[in-house]
């Protein structure tokens, strides 16, 4: 029996601002849990379908990092009925594109393909919940690639260890401090068993959501999604319990070394309020005000007219229970790091004493309804959308309400936020710089 | 009143399940073929030449705008590099709004708007779309091209190409470029710090006024307009930009080589060796060839199912990965297959290479395989419908590519109509084993006697030897050592160059402080060192302590970030060597392994170890260089030390100007002071 049925608005809303589009969807839960959105869009006949689960990297197990990104690897091993190796080959040679993603708080499986092949894109992602082949070859396998792919991605790639010095500085607890490829003694001293007992966790259809979007008939899309997926046996529920951090109260100062970089990088880092918060969206905004376009007040300052930074970025890493706030730039010339760090708080002071101008609160405004039109511009593109906005807002209408809370936000809210969580004695200082190896 | 339907027929769809009967051990048999609906924009000319084409798409409240200009490729010659000046500049004020109020404008209509040498591309808000237009417009129609902005740009440029000077990929890229069009082609030739510098804003305007016209100017708008008012907006806009005939210009024949032959740039800093198997081809997208050959290059290395990768990389695992490509382009392309292999197994690599690429001209492939190529093909092209812009696109091709009308709409006709023959017949006609130039950019002495080796149909395939500027030069030689000298003899010519015997060995203890400037930041070395092969060294950034290591002659310990890690047994090894300040007082194992040039002098290169190499300037004695071998996390490096400017101290000269080079990076260490036989305690050397 389907426990909750909701459809949204069919009508096109013509909202007061004129946005004129709406993405409408359907969204119910199978028997066995699994959260199913369909939406329907017949311009090309393309379908996309993916599987959102509900566990990333701040999901340990046995206190070992890394099991859900492994897991994104591991799950295109194989199944019972899908041979090693060929779960890519299908795709492809069905004429599909694929990927998978993960990240601290969630993992995402998706196919795009001409809309013929919807029950492909089902059969697919139904193998991989159902029975995937979770066996010693491939935790093998698998382990050698992810090594290979945290040399290129982490210890070989210029910066590629910022995010990682960021979370380590601003949390101490919580499983965001770690990084999400995870520590390699932690995957090498993973069991099978403790690989079957994750998967049997997280990975069962109640704590996944099912998206398919594009060409589709409605009616007929769900029986066969009834037909694949409901057998799939329901799994127990997920227990989640948030780590609490104590709020930091003294700067934290920190240096971190780099052998794959020439110029040095100076980062401010503060934690923040998690994703679904007001406040979140309120610092995405902050971020456009500093660094969004060369009129941005950090990247005209120090890029264009001082000529002290090559790059100056302003980021809003929000994940589900906190968020990372960082302001990141690189030295020009013979600029000193510390010049950086004075000019960089030079205009966070002047965000928590100044209100924004009338025409700059109006290009935020136009900014981020430019952002909202276009990130709902393809199939793939909306369904992650929804999927994201189901699995960690849980509020799936924010497809369409989103830009309503940007909206809502006013210069004296900036004001307020930056005063908030921007404050210098709970802040990071990192400084990431080049490694040299030392002279004989 | 709706919920209570949909429930109903929900649970019509339940009881369905119940009956229904799937079959999981098989993928499901595909739907029929879904209907491809290829719309058509509406278009018109202007006057002054300008084609517009229009795709009104209301799914969303945004337009994009194309301009580009369908210029033939023009040589720069003496001035290489022009073009990029231009386009970098566009979009840096006009004649009517300074710079940044330009910038400020566009952010604030919340739009995108960037400018290229031939093109410019602008994201909106459909509300925004007149004014994002007229910005457009603007700033490609009416530049102000100013010196300040100009030098800023040409600096950076120069920067930029510098910074590359080493990089292996990058001059890998640009040989294999000039080898395959020519030196003067446009596509083979390259801008170099000295092209830059002598272009002058004059010329940079110049150019502009030369080809920034609209004769082959093509302007796509797509989505939330309306026609008629879009047009009217164009014509208002553009119509002022005025119609000039472009230079007539002469392209270079483009010819292959005439025999297949190996061409070696050697990078003596190179751990990987880059491999590009590349000949140029004749292939327009109107050639009914075109289909055939991007099948077949599908099926050789067109993604990481297919053989080449199949080959280098999961049966042999030579590479991360190794592909091919074949172009096209109504002026000249290139069939390119290549991998960036590890040094040892780069012959095996090239011949890897010529074995896959005579399979496929010699041997049919198999229907599944050619099926699979398609498949994926047909996949891409549906999939592309999704945008609007691809409307646009294949509009814009079927204009510039002088396509028949209905190219796009017989497009998976074509695909499905390629056969095992046809695959044969391109990949024997394009991917031409017989005049294809084997470009291998790496570290000569390791990699070039096996290259000279190889065999291919029976013979051996020719050498030759390029510089960075594409010029043929000799083989770089190794310069036989005159039987009178040994590492004996380098050794004691290298004493007494810095003091003799006597004075040498009157030292036994060595403190150095130096300091080097790092990105504006002062980074500090101190070392001790003693005769009997101890050694404290210590770096500091800013004051801090970054890393310090201590090695007491049997064993050590680092101390980095807080943690203090016992030398393992590679280091205590390398800490050996490293504490002595003058290991030249003994032979002991060193071996002489040759002569080599160093910054155009000859130096001795003595081997200790394996890991260890030291140069010594053949003329005056002095060591001029040390090369340290290390593995971390399975790759391979190796860190060149520098020495120069000897002063003397205490009888005895050191160097007082130190470089080491990390990676891309090189840190110039200035040594501010030494002491000798003072400055040193046993304390130095405790756990």
């Amino acid at each position: 029996m389907f426990k909750q049925i909701k459809l949204t608005a069919c009508a096109l809303l013509v909202s007061a601002a004129g946005v004129a589009q709406e993405v409408e969807f359907t969204e119910y839960d199978l028997d066995n849990g699994l959260h199913v959105i369909l939406h329907q869009d017949k311009t090309a006949p393309v379908v996309s379908t993916s599987v959102m689960y509900h566990v990333g990297g701040k999901d340990l197990k046995n206190d070992k990092t890394g099991f859900a990104h492994f897991f994104e690897h591991l799950l295109f091993e194989g199944t019972k009925n899908i041979k090693k190796g060929e779960f890519m080959s299908i795709i492809n040679s069905n004429g599909g594109s694929f990927n998978a993603t993960t990240s601290l708080d969630r993992t995402y499986y998706y196919e795009t393909f001409p809309s013929n092949k919807l029950e492909l894109g089902l059969w697919l992602e139904s193998e991989r919940m159902l029975h995937p082949v979770i066996g010693e070859t491939g935790v093998e396998t698998q382990n050698e690639v992810v090594k290979e792919e945290r040399r290129r991605s982490y210890d070989n790639r210029p910066y590629g260890n910022l995010l990682q010095v960021i979370q380590r500085n601003l949390f101490s607890q919580h499983p965001y401090k770690d990084p999400n490829i995870g520590y390699m003694e932690d995957l090498d001293a993973a069991t099978l068993e403790e690989f079957n007992e994750y998967f049997d966790e997280y990975y069962a259809p109640n704590n996944a959501t099912l998206v398919v979007a594009g060409d589709i008939e409605i009616d007929k899309t769900k029986k066969l999604i009834e037909d694949y997926f409901g057998p799939v046996p329901s799994g127990n529920q997920v227990s989640r319990t948030r780590v609490e951090e104590k709020p930091i109260n003294t700067t934290v100062k920190d240096t971190f070394y780099d052998p794959n970089i020439q110029l040095p990088m100076f980062i401010l880092g503060w934690r923040t309020p998690g994703m679904a918060a007001k406040d979140a969206q309120v610092l995405d905004m902050i971020s456009t005000i500093l660094s969004g376009g060369k009129s941005s007040r950090l990247y005209k300052k120090l890029v264009d007219d001082q000529k002290q930074a090559l790059q100056v970025s302003a980021i809003n890493l929000a994940f589900e229970d906190y968020g990372a706030y960082a302001v990141l730039s690189l030295p020009l010339g013979d600029t000193q790091l510390e010049t950086l760090k004075q000019e960089i708080d030079e205009e966070i002071v002047k965000l928590q004493n100044e209100t924004i101008s009338e025409r700059e609160f109006q290009k935020l405004q136009n900014t981020f309804e430019n952002r909202f039109v276009n990130a709902n511009s393809s199939v793939s593109g909306i369904a992650e959308s929804l999927a994201t906005y189901n699995v960690l807002y849980e509020d799936t209408d924010l497809i369409n309400e989103q830009i309503e809370i940007y909206r809502s936000i006013t210069p004296e809210d900036i004001k307020r936020v930056a005063n908030e969580y921007l404050k210098e004695n709970q802040r990071a200082e990192i400084y990431y710089l080049p490694k040299k190896d030392d002279v004989q | 009143m709706k919920k209570y339907i949909l429930t109903i027929n929900a649970l019509l769809f339940l009881a369905f399940t119940s009956i229904a009967q799937i079959d999981r051990s098989t993928p499901p048999e595909p739907g029929p073929a879904p209907k491809i609906n290829l719309e058509k924009p509406e278009t018109f000319t202007l006057e002054n030449g300008l084609k517009v084409m229009i795709v009104e798409n209301h799914k969303l409240p945004r337009v994009n705008m194309i301009l580009f200009l369908d210029n033939p490729p023009h040589s720069e010659g003496e001035k290489a590099g022009v073009s990029t000046l231009t386009g970098g500049l566009l979009g840096t004020g006009t004649t009517k709004t300074p710079k940044d109020e330009f910038n400020e404008e566009v952010d604030y209509l919340g739009a995108n708007l960037y400018f290229g040498a031939e093109s410019v591309r602008a994201n909106t808000l459909s509300k925004f779309f007149p004014k994002v237009l007229g910005l457009m417009a603007e700033g490609a129609l009416a530049p102000k091209f100013t010196q300040e902005e100009f030098e800023k740009l040409q600096q950076r440029e120069i920067e930029e190409l510098e910074s590359n000077e080493k990089d292996v990929a990058f001059n890998a890229g640009r040989l294999r470029r000039t080898l395959t069009f020519g030196k003067n082609h446009p596509y083979g030739e390259f801008s170099t710090p000295e092209s830059l510098e002598a272009v002058t804003l004059e010329e940079v305007k110049s150019h502009y006024n030369t080809y920034f016209v609209p004769e082959n100017a093509y302007l796509a708008i797509i989505g939330d307009v309306d026609f008629e008012k879009a047009k009217q907006l164009v014509e208002e806009k553009f119509s002022s930009w005025e119609a000039k005939k472009l230079p007539k210009e002469e392209l270079p024949e483009v010819r292959n080589a005439e025999t297949t032959q190996i061409n070696i740039l050697d990078m003596p800093n190179a751990v990987q060796s880059q491999i590009a198997v590349v000949n140029s081809v004749d292939l327009k997208k109107s050639n009914p060839d075109y289909f055939p050959s991007i099948i077949a290059n599908r099926i050789l290395g067109g993604g990481g199912d297919a053989r080449l990768f199949m080959n280098l990389r999961e049966d042999k695992g030579y590479t991360y990965g190794a592909y091919s490509s074949i172009g096209n382009d109504k002026y000249a392309a290139a069939f390119i297959a290549s991998a960036q292999v590890r040094n040892e197994v780069t012959d095996s690599s090239v011949v890897a290479f010529l074995d896959e690429i005579h399979r496929i001209r010699t041997e049919k492939v198999s229907e599944e395989e050619l099926n699979n190529a398609k498949n994926k093909y047909i996949g891409n092209f549906v999939l592309s419908l999704e945008q609007p812009s691809t409307v646009a696109q294949y509009a814009l091709d079927i204009e510039t590519e002088d396509l028949p009308e209905d190219f796009y709409e017989t497009y998976l006709q074509k695909i499905n109509d390629v056969t095992v023959e046809d695959v044969q017949r391109v990949a024997k006609k394009y991917f031409k084993l017989d005049k294809a130039r084997i470009v291998v950019a790496g570290k000569a002495s390791e990699i070039a006697e096996n290259l000279e080796k190889i065999e291919f149909n029976g013979e051996t395939l020719p050498v030759k030897y390029y510089n960075k500027l594409g010029e043929e030069i000799e083989k770089p030689k190794a310069k036989e050592v005159d039987a009178s000298v040994t590492v004996e003899k380098v050794y004691a010519d290298y004493i007494e160059a810095i003091g003799g015997r006597k004075a040498v060995e009157e030292v036994e203890s060595v403190a150095m402080i130096a300091e080097a400037t790092v990105q504006g930041m002062a980074l500090n070395l101190s070392m001790k060192r003693t005769m009997d092969g101890k050694l404290n060294q210590e770096v500091s950034v800013g004051g801090n302590v970054m890393s310090k290591q201590v090695f007491n002659g049997e064993t050590g310990f680092v101390v980095a970030q807080g943690q203090k890690i016992p030398y393992n047994e590679d280091q205590i090894k390398a800490a050996k060597l490293d504490a002595n300040p003058f290991p030249e007082l003994e032979v002991g194992d060193a071996s002489l392994e040759g002569i080599e040039n160093v910054e155009g002098k000859d130096a001795y290169v003595v081997a200790l170890g394996e890991n260890n190499k030291a140069f010594y300037d053949a003329e005056t004695g002095l060591k001029i260089k040390t090369v340290q071998t290390v593995s971390q996390a399975g790759q391979t490096m190796s860190i060149p030390t520098g020495y120069s400017d000897y002063q003397e101290v205490e009888g005895v000269k050191f160097p007082f100007s130190i470089s080491q080079a990390a990676g891309p990076q090189t840190f110039e260490f200035n040594v501010t002071e030494i002491l000798v036989n003072e400055g040193v305690t046993a304390e130095d050397f405790e756990e």
